[in-house]
């Protein structure tokens, strides 16, 4: 080899910014993280609601897919599903449905995820609301008896009243988080008889954790759920501010309505446990797209989350808020981002 | 003296690459070959570039200054080797693209290369027998400037300062970039050089207090300089958390004496004065010896070389010939950095020669480098945040980015892009594998060339 420069440079050798080795993480390996910690859902899943509930997580996922698959062949942009991101789109929308929904209205709420909560705004990385959220919201808006079915194995000793039979092998009762709505509702009634007890979902609460009672697919047990937001945790795949911050504030409000009213208002525990919250705190509000880029940013962001769905469960309309709750504070998310701007080590002076 | 073997001193933030200091840790310090030819650019520092005082043809000795320094923040160049100079003329530079450099051809006969003089420090070295401004004008005609890559001028940084007194001097031992091992070998081998440095820097400054920051991964080099400093009161050797970027100047005293350097600033405003190990070594040789700075050790290393080692280098080797005394390039090397893979600068151009700043040659094959970043495959940002946890200025490296991206250098001053240290942490933890730090460096670029503009 000689000196200056006399030899061309050798063929292989490339040139590009530092550093030149990286971590061996990807945006898929970040997103297969997120299957794994769902498999312990998707199996209690499939064992309390039987094959279909196997054929609607897989009919999600599939036209999640597709979709995405679909937008990008339209908008002439390279294939994305190497990301995996639709997949998991797919799944978290399926597990937050309800057990009996028909798989038409499946296929209808993931392309409408994919489609509009995801690809018309450019894709991964560029979607202001959680895309499974838009399309839950959008079944909702549309197919509102649908969404709100609930039913349960008929094997199971269900102690929730009973609404009606809507298939062979399952009926449909009340949900805990429907019941402490009636719990709420009554609490001022005059006539006493009239009243519903709402210590009638504290005692079931053993019950909400093992997941045997009605509920969305993959919402129903809190164990399953809590395995998953563990490995999460500790693979590192997401931070502990917006699970602590979600579940710390609905906490707090649901002790405040306890310790006013035991009798209207069902044991802060149980809320943590039934309904959404769970797999909000650990797989919905941790979307790291839609939740802030800070630590203070994710704790208002949490606190957010966690306030809002507490405020529609105990003083709104409906039973559960988780959904409105996140969609909401993805929409102030970028404002949380510019108000919580980060102070440089060493004082902010100008540039 | 104390040795402080406590670990966990840290700073906010940082990355932990794999260390892979194995290839050369145990390779003792050897004598480069003398080249054939040398190439002293002029421009090895921060500050003014040098005025050459030598012409074509005309015969130069080794440690004769070829190169003068006539501003303030400027540092002489010397030749490392007896030869004749060839030519003057635009050369390779690693950062500046081209620059004026001197190429000498070396008299092989008679080259009289320099060997370390390590062996004659003991650890009764006694400052006293030079006077404040014989140290001082000492380092600057040796042309000493920071060796751990900066490449400021070190007699700028030696000059009291009476109004802003620096209180505490830190002697930067970490060498936390992967692979690099010049630094460790230097005080494994040289503790007593490095020592009679230290004491000279102290003579000078005279600060209350006087740190050597070793990360916790050198066990041999914390014990290596604490048998040197057993003699010496008011030296502290103290351990550092293993964690890149331990030996940045600002992480070093955020993790040793826990405050932050102002930004935009420098540590004397906090009187703090922070030297690599590599620069108190060459002060000692330049005060005792009169020895100008024409020799460095250089860690050559990488699964794309063939011998890895740590070799003491006269200043203008070019990249090419040391990595031939190495048993050349593997088949499969795809990148040669100058200095280490977090910091150091990739060249296309093995004629680059050596220069005062170059600790290390590291060579990387495809494995190392990993599939995604060999064929830089910048998927879009998901948000994670990664970037600002590992961030050791606390700063939003995806904001900063994304500005840049898009032209909005505005927000990217906004998000105190001038802050960053270009330490690539969050170009390594990135999952979609965007150049995170080369966008921030893009930006501060830019908005430096706007300012000269405005300024015309």
């Amino acid at each position: 080899m000689s000196v200056n420069g006399k030899e061309p440079m050798p063929e292989k050798i490339r040139v590009s910014p530092a550093p030149h080795i990286s971590h061996r993480f990807s945006t898929r390996s970040v997103m297969i993280d997120v299957i794994i910690a769902l498999i312990p859902a998707i199996a209690y899943a499939g064992y309390y609601f039987r094959f279909y509930a196997l054929i609607l997580i897989a009919t999600c996922v599939l036209s999640a897919v597709v979709t995405e698959w679909i937008c990008n062949l339209i908008c002439r942009k390279p294939n994305s599903l190497g990301d995996f991101s639709a997949v998991v789109t797919g799944l978290i929308l399926a597990l937050s449905l309800p057990p009996a929904i028909p798989v038409w209205a499946a296929i209808i709420g993931s392309c409408f995820s994919i489609a509009i909560g995801k690809m018309v705004f450019g894709g991964l990385g560029s979607n202001i609301f959680n895309p499974a959220m838009v399309g839950r919201t959008f079944l909702t808006a549309c197919f509102g008896m649908l969404m709100t079915t609930w039913t349960v194995p008929a094997n199971i000793d269900a102690r929730m009243p009973v609404v009606s039979a809507a298939m062979p092998d399952t009926v449909t009762q009340a949900t805990p988080l429907a019941w402490s709505k009636q719990a709420i509702k009554t609490r001022n009634l005059e006539d006493k008889t009239k009243l519903v007890p709402a210590n009638r979902a504290n005692s079931l609460m053993a019950d909400m954790f093992w997941g045997r009672v009605g509920g969305c697919l993959g919402e129903t047990s809190a164990f399953a759920l809590l395995i998953g937001g563990v490995y999460l945790l500790v693979r590192r795949t997401i931070q502990p501010h917006i699970p602590l911050a979600v579940l710390g504030s609905a906490f707090l409000i649901g002790t405040i309505g306890y310790v006013i009213n035991p009798d209207a208002f069902i044991n802060p525990l149980a809320h943590l446990i039934s309904g959404g919250m769970l797999i909000c705190a650990f797989f919905i509000a941790t979307d790291p797209v839609t939740a802030p880029l800070t630590t203070k940013g994710m704790w208002i962001f949490g606190v957010g989350v966690g306030g809002i769905t507490m405020l529609i469960r105990l003083l709104g309309e409906y039973p559960e808020g988780v959904m409105y709750a996140v969609l909401l504070m993805n929409a102030v998310t970028p404002l949380i981002d510019r108000y919580c701007k980060l102070t440089p080590a060493g004082g902010a002076a100008d540039a | 003296m104390t040795v402080d073997v406590k670990t966990g001193r840290t700073f906010p933030g940082g990355v932990h690459p794999p260390g892979r200091k194995g290839l050369t840790e145990d390779s003792a310090i050897q004598l480069a070959p003398v080249p054939k030819q040398l190439s002293i650019l002029l421009s090895q520092h921060l500050g003014a570039v040098c005025r050459p005082l030598v012409a074509k043809k005309e015969a130069v000795k080794a440690g004769q200054k070829i190169g003068e320094a006539d501003a303030f923040v400027s540092a002489p160049v010397h030749s490392s080797l007896n030869g004749v100079v060839k030519e003057i003329s635009l050369q390779p530079h690693p950062v500046l693209g081209r620059t004026e450099g001197i190429i000498i051809d070396v008299d092989a006969e008679n080259a009289a290369a320099k060997q370390p003089c390590a062996n004659q420090f003991s650890v009764d070295f006694d400052e006293n027998q030079f006077s404040d401004e014989q140290i001082l004008n000492a380092v600057h005609e040796a042309g000493i400037v920071g060796m751990g890559g900066a490449g400021f001028p070190t007699r700028v940084k030696l000059q009291p300062n009476k109004a802003n007194p620096i209180k505490t001097i830190l002697v930067n031992g970490c060498e936390c970039e992967p692979f690099i091992t010049c630094d460790y070998r230097m005080m494994l081998e040289w503790s007593e050089q490095v020592l009679a440095g230290i004491k000279l820097v102290r003579k000078v400054l005279k600060p209350e207090r006087l740190v050597i920051g070793i990360e916790d991964n050198k066990p041999q080099a914390m014990e290596a300089m604490g048998r040197a400093v057993s003699k010496s009161d008011g030296i502290e050797v103290v351990s550092l958390k293993t964690k890149y970027p331990q030996g940045g100047e600002r992480q070093l005293i955020k993790s040793i004496i826990n405050r932050d350097v102002p930004t935009p600033g420098i540590p004397p405003m906090i009187n703090v004065l922070v030297l690599n190990v590599a620069t108190v070594a060459a002060i000692a040789e330049a005060v005792v010896f009169n020895e100008p700075l024409t020799h460095r050790v250089v860690t050559v290393t990488g699964p794309g070389v063939e011998q890895p080692g740590n070799f003491y280098v006269p200043i203008g080797m070019t990249v090419g010939e040391l990595i031939e005394v190495c048993g050349g390039l593997k088949s499969d090397a795809v990148k040669v950095i100058l200095g280490g893979p977090m910091m150091g600068i990739s060249i296309a151009d093995l004629s680059c020669p050596i220069t005062k700043t170059s600790g290390a040659i590291t060579v990387l094959d495809a494995k190392e480098i990993g599939g995604a970043k060999l064929e830089m495959r910048e998927t879009a940002c998901i948000r994670c945040g990664r970037c600002i946890e590992v961030c050791p200025m606390n700063l939003n490296p995806t904001k900063i980015a994304h500005a840049v991206k898009h032209g909005l250098f505005d927000v990217a001053q906004d998000y105190y892009q001038a802050a960053c240290i270009e330490c690539g942490c969050c170009s390594y933890v990135c999952p979609a594998n965007i150049e995170l730090t080369g966008y921030i460096r893009t930006g501060k670029i830019a908005v430096a060339r706007k300012k000269k503009q405005e300024s015309k």
